[in-house]
């Protein structure tokens, strides 16, 4: 259920991040968001059992579904990538306003 | 073989310069050499096959199967391949030419595998490889080949467009992808329709390769690209790639008449508009482009004619002109490197200073204007008999015959004005050095070879039988290749050409002037640009409807979207019985207090003022997530939160210092905006619904169980999220390698192209705040000017830290299998180190040399990829795990795996800190570095020992980097 509901408050922050002017903003909505989809896709492996998946440690009985783990592992290093990307193209030009194109000095109708 | 030619030619490139060619024209021979056996197998009348499995459940498969042929056009291409590399290592300017090497290695490669290919697909994919690489050889040679280039690719991609609706619609009607089952099913004989379709789709792929008219346009063009290369494209290679594409599939379409109609419209239109633009040139190259172009339509229209006779003649004139065009496009080269142009009104008479030169282009040109003894004479007496005895109503052969002996007159004369125009006539008296020896001798090789083989022709009897059995299928008929078949009507046309043509020559200065007039007052390039130009305007037009800079406008339509269809789901699924029990266990104290700091901190995201406290705050919510799945038993993923998190705060700090404190100020009036607060929660709510209907309703999932029982007893790790990621999913983490390590190079390349002044604004949006300083001396006062104070403490520390960190990330790196950690976490651990060396500098340097970042994930990402195929041998999958103990320790391959990914990761990690990490402090600090040389540093190792001139991509993209600063 706390879940359930972080994940709605992570999409509505993200969400309105993301509509707004500033790229950096934009970037940290997208970073919300996946934040939201990290806990959707661990939720999908039912969270109602947490124990580490260690197999030696852990019994089956009470494991948490790994599968679901590497997935999230996997998304929070992609996302990372992606952030460092478009925070890279945030510094061109002077300012990281969207409703402009950014003005790369280059003439792109000719 | 021709593989490994292509993986030597760099590395040979790099250390011999231009003489590597010299290896490569080897290896090219001895592929011919292995090509042998196979060879002898055709001639004997067998069809040697090769397969593997390639895509079994579509039916692909990597099949192989030589026939004549194929033989012949892989000798062709691999023998003039050869000449030409070794005419290359003499002719290129002396230094590296790595991408020449390369792409022409690639070329040949794919046009061997496209004429063995016994797959359409295999088939398909080397054409459009030959298009490509074919487009990368003529725009490698700078300014003038750029458009040229860009309109082969258009004129070709048309082509390949078509064979790919051909290729289609062959497997959809016969079923199979295989090339020899395909020509022999009986659909072709039943279906008038389906076959004359494809037989159309065909035919144009094959025009646009070898350049019929109105196809041929690419042709002349491309005469931009260095010699070696239009002798090899336009003489052995991509027009034969053509002619090949229309002999393979002449057995299917022997029975329609549109095909035959087609190719000899197509092929006679050719003939005659390439001759006569020919005789137009004063270019000796591109006189030659044009003669192709011709000679090429008469092959053409051979092929069109379909009957055995016709086929012999078009094979073996195809090797003739492989031969007598090659050795003349080399001519040109020699001219060329002789006189500095290859104009002919500004040559002087050359016979005399290049007396060698003069008397191989006597031999080919001989050949190519169809002379006794020579292979153009038998070729072209062949494709006169060949016309002669077309079939269909009686006038068709005269016609067919007439037309071709006006074609001849023409490459008579255009052959005249080669020799007269390039070596006897010139009246100019600019200085001639003398000809190369080596370039002679191997030009010469083409040119002399073909009077043996006009004289003891018989010798290409078997292969052109071969061929041209292959070609139509089980109708063999000697050519009876000779040069003497008695008195002939042939040999009288031919008498009558020569005759005709040398009167014309005799009185050639009345004759020249006129025809170099040009003909039309628009080119080739004019109508395909004027084309292009209105398919741009039309998509622009269509792309105007939908488009919009600012991107909300089409997220909100997204984001909408999904709020409906999740509406739209949960209803379905609730309409559909009730839902199953929901497990309980779920919600904890800690779980409580998390969903309210976290809603507090995303809360304090969305409101806050200025990008710092944005950021602090986002940071907050990262770490309250690390707390989150710590409690939901995912100690791995937490841990790779926890230092994600830390290290994204430092980028976000180096990236903020260089925008403005606050965000964009909202309307002066605020306006009463309630549309964004509203959508974000309605997507909230549409999530949060979502997530507990769909979610938590089942028992444990059977995947997730069985990795956790088999990890151990398989793999030997007992931490099972990390043998997931190594071992059992291995291909998605190199997957996921990749495209961390391509961001990193999207970010360089992208940076890279962005204007200086943009890419370092000159100045300041927001002066920087001046505090009252207290008086000179006090420790206030120097604490905030003078930077290395502040930073001596921290640099103490991480004398302290960084072994402690190193040692750190090497535990973690090695208990990756067993317990929490591994190559990510490993990684990010060692990133800190970097971020640490960055926070305590007192002013702006780089980490590390500038391109060790992309060697980092250059390396990381072949070296996972060589653990990969080494799995692949040692256990028969890519990236199989195997165990190889080393030193009395077991070492999983796997571990290996994850030095791949440690290293791509701290790469761009790297680029990040170093890219991002300049701050306007540069341009007060005369020491400082911008961000323009630090990713002209890492992109181009040479310039990494300090400041440097202009570079060539300032030039290229026409801006200037800054002069010394103020």
């Amino acid at each position: 259920m706390t879940v359930a509901i972080l994940v709605g408050v992570l999409v509505a922050g993200g969400v309105y991040l993301m509509m707004q002017r500033s790229l950096v903003r934009i970037v940290f909505g997208v970073s919300l968001l996946s934040h939201a989809a990290n806990l959707l896709l661990l939720s999908a492996g039912v969270l109602a059992w947490r124990q580490e998946p260690l197999s030696d440690r852990t019994d089956l009985a009470s494991t948490a579904d790994p599968l679901p783990q590497a997935f999230v592992l996997t998304a929070i290093v992609i996302t990372f990538a992606i952030t460092i990307l478009v925070l890279g193209f945030a510094v061109i030009g002077h300012n990281d306003d969207t409703h402009h194109a950014p003005e790369t000095g280059e003439d792109h109708d000719a | 073989m021709l593989v490994a030619t292509v993986v030597v030619s760099v590395p040979l490139t790099r250390t011999m310069g231009r003489r590597a060619c010299w290896v490569i024209a080897a290896l090219y021979l001895a592929a011919a050499a292995a090509l042998w056996p196979v060879a002898a197998d055709v001639l004997d009348g067998r069809a040697p096959t090769w397969s593997v499995q390639w895509a079994p459940t579509l039916g692909v498969e990597l099949a192989l199967r030589a026939d004549g042929l194929s033989i012949v056009f892989a000798a062709l291409a691999l023998l003039v391949g050869a000449l030409v590399f070794a005419y290359s290592a003499v002719y290129l300017a002396p230094g590296r030419h790595i991408t020449f090497a390369l792409v022409m290695a690639v070329f040949t490669t794919c046009m061997v595998g496209l004429v063995l290919a016994d797959d359409l697909i295999l088939l398909f994919i080397c054409w459009e490889l030959t298009s490509v690489t074919s487009f990368l050889l003529i725009a490698r040679s700078g300014r003038a080949g750029e458009f040229a280039s860009m309109r082969t690719l258009l004129v070709t991609f048309v082509g390949g467009l078509a064979l790919l609706v051909a290729i289609a619609l062959i497997i959809a009607r016969v079923g199979t992808t295989s090339v020899s089952e395909a020509l022999t099913s009986p659909v072709w004989h039943t279906e008038a329709g389906t076959t004359t379709a494809v037989a159309t789709l065909v035919a144009i792929a094959g025009f646009s390769k070898a350049a019929q008219f109105p196809l041929h346009v690419w042709l002349p063009d491309a005469m931009a690209a260095p010699t070696p290369v239009s002798a090899y494209l336009h003489a052995a290679a991509v027009v034969k790639v053509g002619i090949f594409l229309l002999l393979r599939f002449s057995p299917a379409f022997n029975e329609t008449f549109a095909w035959h109609l087609m190719l000899l419209s197509a092929g006679f239109v050719t003939a005659v508009i390439g001759a006569r633009f020919a005789l137009g040139q004063t270019d000796l190259k591109g006189l030659m482009a044009y003669s192709t172009v011709s000679q090429l339509g008469l092959i053409v229209a051979t092929i069109g004619v379909g009957t055995p006779l016709a086929m012999n003649a078009a094979i073996i004139h195809t090797i003739a002109h492989a031969m007598f065009k090659s050795g003349l496009f080399m001519v040109v080269g020699i001219v060329d490197h002789a006189t500095g142009t290859r104009d002919i009104r500004r040559l002087p008479p050359l016979w005399r200073t290049l007396p060698g030169t003069f008397a191989v282009t006597l031999l080919g040109v001989a050949s190519m204007a169809g002379l006794p003894p020579m292979l153009g004479f038998i070729s072209k007496e062949s494709m006169f008999t060949a016309f002669l005895q077309a079939p269909g109503p009686a006038w068709v052969g005269p016609v067919a015959l007439s037309l071709a002996a006006f074609v001849s007159v023409m490459t008579f004369l255009y052959c005249a004005k080669i020799v007269l125009g390039g070596f006897v006539d010139g009246s100019d008296d600019r200085p001639a050095k003398r000809a190369e020896r080596p370039l002679l001798v191997i030009t010469g090789i083409p040119l002399v070879l073909s009077v043996p083989l006009g004289i003891f022709v018989w010798v290409l009897d078997v292969p052109v039988i071969r061929a041209a059995d292959a070609a139509l299928r089980g109708r063999p008929d000697d050519p009876g290749l000779s040069v003497w078949h008695g008195v002939t009507t042939e040999l009288i046309v031919t008498a009558g050409v020569v005759a005709t043509g040398a009167f014309l020559t005799v009185h050639r200065r009345r004759l020249w002037r006129p025809l170099e007039r040009p003909l039309l007052p628009f080119g080739g390039p004019d109508v395909i640009a004027a084309l292009r130009a209105g398919l741009r305007r039309l998509g622009l037009g269509i792309v105007g409807l939908t488009r919009a800079d600012n991107p909300t406008r089409h997220l909100g339509v997204i984001v909408a979207a999904f709020v409906a269809a999740s509406a739209a789901g949960t209803w379905a699924v609730l309409a559909n019985g009730p839902l199953p029990h929901y497990r309980p266990g779920r919600d904890t104290l800690i779980d409580v207090v998390l969903l309210v700091t976290i809603t507090a901190a995303v809360v304090a995201v969305c409101r806050s003022r200025t990008r710092l406290a944005a950021t602090v705050s986002l940071s907050a919510v990262g770490v309250l997530m690390t707390a989150q799945l710590f409690s939901l038993g995912a100690p791995d993923v937490g841990q790779t939160q926890l230092l994600v998190e830390m290290l994204a705060v430092i980028v976000i700090m180096l990236v903020l210092q260089r925008l403005p404190i606050a965000f964009w100020n909202q309307a002066p009036v605020r306006k009463v905006r309630v549309g964004t607060p509203l959508l974000a929660i309605a997507a909230g709510v549409a999530a949060t619904v979502v997530t507990l209907v769909l979610t938590g309703r089942r028992a444990r999932s059977q995947v997730g169980l069985e990795l956790f029982a088999q990890s151990e007893p398989v793999t030997g790790g007992t931490n099972v999220v990390n043998v997931i990621l190594v071992e059992f999913r291995a291909l998605d983490t190199f997957g996921e390698v990749a495209v961390l390590g391509m961001t990193g190079i999207a970010l360089i390349a992208v940076l890279s192209t962005v204007r200086s002044d943009r890419l370092d604004p000159p100045r300041m949006h927001e002066e920087p705040p001046k505090p009252d300083l207290p008086a000179e001396g006090a420790p206030a006062h120097r604490a905030i000017t003078v930077a290395w104070p502040n930073a001596v403490r921290l640099q103490i520390l991480m004398r302290i830290l960084t072994p402690v960190l190193a040692l750190l990330s090497l535990l973690v790196f090695v208990r990756g299998h067993n317990e929490p950690g591994g190559g990510f976490v490993a990684a990010l651990v060692a990133s800190t180190i970097v971020g640490l060396a960055y926070l305590s500098t007192s002013r702006d340097r780089q980490i590390g040399p500038p391109a060790l970042p992309l060697w980092l994930i250059g390396g990381g990402i072949l070296f996972a990829n060589a653990v990969g195929i080494a799995g692949l041998i040692g256990a028969g999958t890519f990236l199989g795990p195997m165990h190889v103990s080393l030193l009395g320790v077991s070492v999983a391959s796997s571990l290996l795996f994850d030095v791949g990914i440690f290293a791509a990761v701290l790469g761009l990690i790297l680029i990040a800190f170093n890219i991002l990490g300049t701050s306007e402090d540069v341009f007060l600090d005369p020491e400082g570095e911008e961000t323009r040389e630090r990713i002209d540093d890492m992109v181009d190792e040479h310039h990494s020992t300090g400041r440097v001139g202009p570079t060539s991509r300032h030039i290229a993209s026409g801006t200037t980097p800054r002069g010394p600063r103020r």
